[in-house]
């Protein structure tokens, strides 16, 4: 009896000590991170500084050699160019429609909420699926865009959106950004519900516009939101190889070609485990330093 | 203690939610476990109620040269010709029951199966001990056991081993079967008989000028396109080696040295840029490897370059277009007429102590006992590496026994092994080729001329340096030659 009374004792103890709790509950998402995120993170740099392949035993280290030999590549450093590409014009593009479609959202009419629902489709259908819709939707014998601009008169042949470099990038662009907008129109509608009313109100009185309003109040005041939002559509941006994936592998002539596919490319389909990596890693400096940027710019925002 | 959980305490709201966490956790295992019994369930019920045409080959045992126990794990691609696929899964563990083995089949797409192999492999406990793919794997030759044996077992028991697979296995430069090829794919022109004959070609072109002349004829008076691929994905791969060996270039000589910077060469991607201008649309740039099938399915194409899947499948969905599908062997061009094979197995048994290679190599030699039924379960898409294992294959060519109007639609093929060649051609499809072919830079050469980005001689100068430093790499590891 006194044995059941000390581990019950024991157990509350430990249930209710903060410390103790706290560590059991974060051990499942350590893990998680360190198994998923962290080994391949550290086997993906161990890669990169050797000459492994994907059928090799042994292990060489070579420094910084892949690095020197992926920079000679021109397929390389086009997919450089283009990922910059991509991450920008979609950012930017993602910013602009992401706060009009937050400043829709927060407002009231009738079926609000189910033009909720369907504004973040995008985002909670898997992603790979979404593409083959688009891949399907931008077909070049069988798109529907291309049937209605026909019959619209608009176009006699079709557009081919895949087939040709400008339209192909634009292409990506677009389905990069119809991912992405949802994610930041929710981030962004946190971010204007928490603007207090009477600040609106006071410039409402004091004779502001709309334009004065957004540009003088809003957008200074969710300046921080709108960082994590950019901060999390440049990362999906550079990281993602499914949308060029399934679009265009890279073509046509590489001009969609980016980091992540051509690391892909390289590393699995041709062997080059080593190179693979290298291309990988290229942007973690960038993108590290990109995420220091952002987020202290968005605290010292914050803080004034 | 009341916390901000309302009435309860932390400890309830603990047990509460932790118990709905463990059901929320169990709960997609669960799912996943009724799942695949659901599954397993009908692929056997699947298995016991396909039966095929009568004159299906019956199997063939023959006892494994040594006892055999333990389990075997294969791996291998959703094959095109699903048939086949319920066909092999029953096979292989009628084989492992009456060896003693407990044989798994997984089938994945084709796309994801090099990310299996590379991570298998890099793994160093690979999951199966067999692992197949339809293209040359020869990068993976230090991790994976010398086939030799099982090759010179196959050849003691079954005659020659057709070259194009021979050299699409084998590296000579360490004297290693890295892989086992017992079977391959032809890659055949196919064409629309209905556009061609107004155009002066009832019998399709037979060289590349005519598929110019004609092409272009049916693309300005018929307004239907040709779909030769400049894309970066197989079929485009094979159509642009193909071009190149008939106008006499080659990436590689018969010792592996880069020789792509050529004349012939240069010819050749003028030949496709004037090809691309006068009979195809942009469309051929931006495809993947089922978008010609699609086209010509759907009667948007006048010819493309592949195997007779397209057309298979078009005796199901729409039977004028398949009645309408006819082939031409490779063409010819200025200096000869080959193609390279559609696609190429190659069976890959990992070099670690967990696997169990007897079972694989045994299995593997079965394999090549029963290659009618591979023909035939395939519907006639794969063809064998060792051609006295289906005597009968001709006579199925010259009548089909799937249905073809007319029966005798694919006697053409007949004469395949005579036109078709490994991806490496004139030297061995070793790891510098079959990267050069997964980075597709052929195909972007071609694409960067057809669509005036670049120069002929530029767009040539400039591949051949990329194709360089991939042979480099792998000179320095010793597996390629030159």
């Amino acid at each position: 009896m006194a044995t059941e009374v000390i581990t019950t004792r024991r157990r509350r103890y430990l249930l209710d000590n903060e410390r103790v709790l706290g560590s059991v509950l974060m051990t499942p998402a350590v893990i998680y991170i360190v198994a998923l995120v962290g080994f391949p993170f550290v086997l993906a740099i161990i890669y990169a500084l050797s000459d492994v392949t994907t059928g090799s035993r042994g292990f060489n280290f070579v420094g910084f050699d892949n690095f020197v030999r992926i920079l000679d590549d021109p397929v390389f450093l086009r997919s450089l160019r283009n990922t910059f590409v991509f991450a920008a014009i979609s950012n930017i593009l993602v910013v602009v429609l992401a706060k009009a479609l937050a400043m829709i959202l927060v407002a009231d009419f009738k079926g609000k909420w189910v033009i909720r629902f369907f504004v973040l489709l995008p985002w909670t259908t898997p992603i790979s699926l979404a593409t083959i819709m688009w891949l399907w939707t931008l077909d070049s014998l069988f798109s529907p865009i291309d049937w209605v601009l026909r019959w619209l008169g608009l176009i006699e042949s079709n557009s081919y959106f895949l087939g040709k470099p400008g339209l192909a990038m634009a292409s990506v662009i677009i389905v990069h950004t119809w991912r992405i907008v949802p994610l930041a129109a929710v981030i962004m509608m946190a971010g204007l519900a928490a603007i207090p009313h009477e600040i609106n109100d006071a410039a409402q009185v004091d004779g502001a516009g709309f334009w004065r309003k957004l540009f003088e109040i809003t957008i200074p005041l969710m300046a921080p939101i709108i960082a994590v939002a950019v901060l999390f559509g440049v990362i999906l941006t550079i990281t993602d190889m499914s949308v060029v994936w399934v679009l265009t592998r890279g073509g046509p002539t590489n001009s969609t070609q980016v980091l992540a596919t051509w690391s892909f490319l390289k590393g699995i389909e041709g062997g080059a485990l080593s190179q693979g990596a290298a291309i990988a890693l290229f942007l973690l400096p960038v993108l590290v330093g990109l995420t220091v940027v952002i987020l202290r710019l968005a605290r010292r925002v914050e803080v004034f | 203690m009341v916390d901000r959980y309302g009435s309860s305490t932390r400890r309830e709201f603990i047990k509460r939610f932790g118990a709905t966490g463990a059901v929320a956790a169990l709960g997609p295992s669960l799912l996943l476990a009724a799942c695949a019994e659901e599954e397993a369930t009908t692929t056997t019920a699947a298995a016991t109620t396909t039966t095929g045409p009568a004159a299906a080959p019956s199997t063939s045992f023959v006892e494994p040269r040594t006892s055999l126990s333990g389990e075997l794990k294969i791996l291998l691609w959703s094959h095109f010709v699903p048939a086949h696929d319920v066909w092999f899964d029953v096979f292989a563990k009628e084989w492992g029951d009456q060896v003693g083995v407990a044989v798994t089949v997984d089938h994945i797409g084709v796309g994801d199966v090099p990310a299996a192999i590379a991570g298998e492999l890099q793994s160093g406990s690979p999951e199966h001990d067999l692992l197949q793919y339809i293209a040359v794997q020869g990068q993976h030759e230090p991790s994976v056991v010398d086939m030799k044996d099982v090759v010179d077992e196959a050849i003691s028991r079954y005659g020659t081993m057709l070259e194009l697979t021979r050299k699409s296995s084998f590296n000579p430069n360490t004297g290693k079967f890295y892989a086992y090829a017992p079977a391959w794919v032809p890659d055949p022109g196919d064409y629309r008989k209905s556009l061609w004959t107004p155009a002066g070609f009832p019998n399709g072109p037979s060289t590349w000028d005519e598929l110019l002349d004609g092409g272009a004829k049916i693309f300005s008076e018929q307004g239907v396109q040709m779909g030769i691929g400049m894309s970066q994905e197989i079929d485009s791969n094979m159509a642009g080696r193909s071009l190149l060996w008939s106008f006499g270039g080659s990436i590689q000589d018969e010792n592996e040295k880069v020789v792509l910077n050529s004349d012939a060469t240069i010819a050749a991607v003028e030949y496709m840029k004037e090809l691309y201008e006068n009979a195809m649309t942009p469309e051929v740039f931006a495809w993947n490897a089922a978008s010609n099938n699609q086209g010509l399915i759907a009667g948007e194409l006048s010819y493309i370059l592949n195997s007779i899947s397209a057309w298979r499948t078009s005796q199901e969905t729409d039977t004028a277009i398949a009645n309408d599908t006819f082939f031409t062997p490779a063409l010819a061009g200025p200096a000869t007429a080959i193609a390279a094979q559609h696609v190429l197995y190659n069976w890959l048994v990992p070099d670690f102590s967990s696997v169990n290679v007897d079972a694989a190599q045994e299995f593997l030699l079965h394999y090549t006992e029963n290659l009618a039924s591979v023909a035939w379960h395939s519907k006639l898409y794969d063809f064998p590496a060792f051609a006295s294992r289906v005597p009968e294959l001709n006579s199925w060519l010259d009548n089909d026994p799937f249905g073809a109007q007319p029966a005798d639609k694919l006697s053409v093929l007949k004469t395949a092994t005579d036109w078709a060649t490994n991806i490496g051609h004139p030297g061995p499809a070793n790891p510098a080729i079959g990267q050069v072919f997964g980075e597709s830079i052929l195909p972007v050469m071609y694409a960067d001329v057809a669509q005036g980005n670049k120069p002929p001689a530029q767009a040539v100068e400039d591949a051949t340096a990329q194709i360089e430093a991939i042979f480099g790499d792998w000179r320095g590891r010793g597996l390629v030659g030159g």
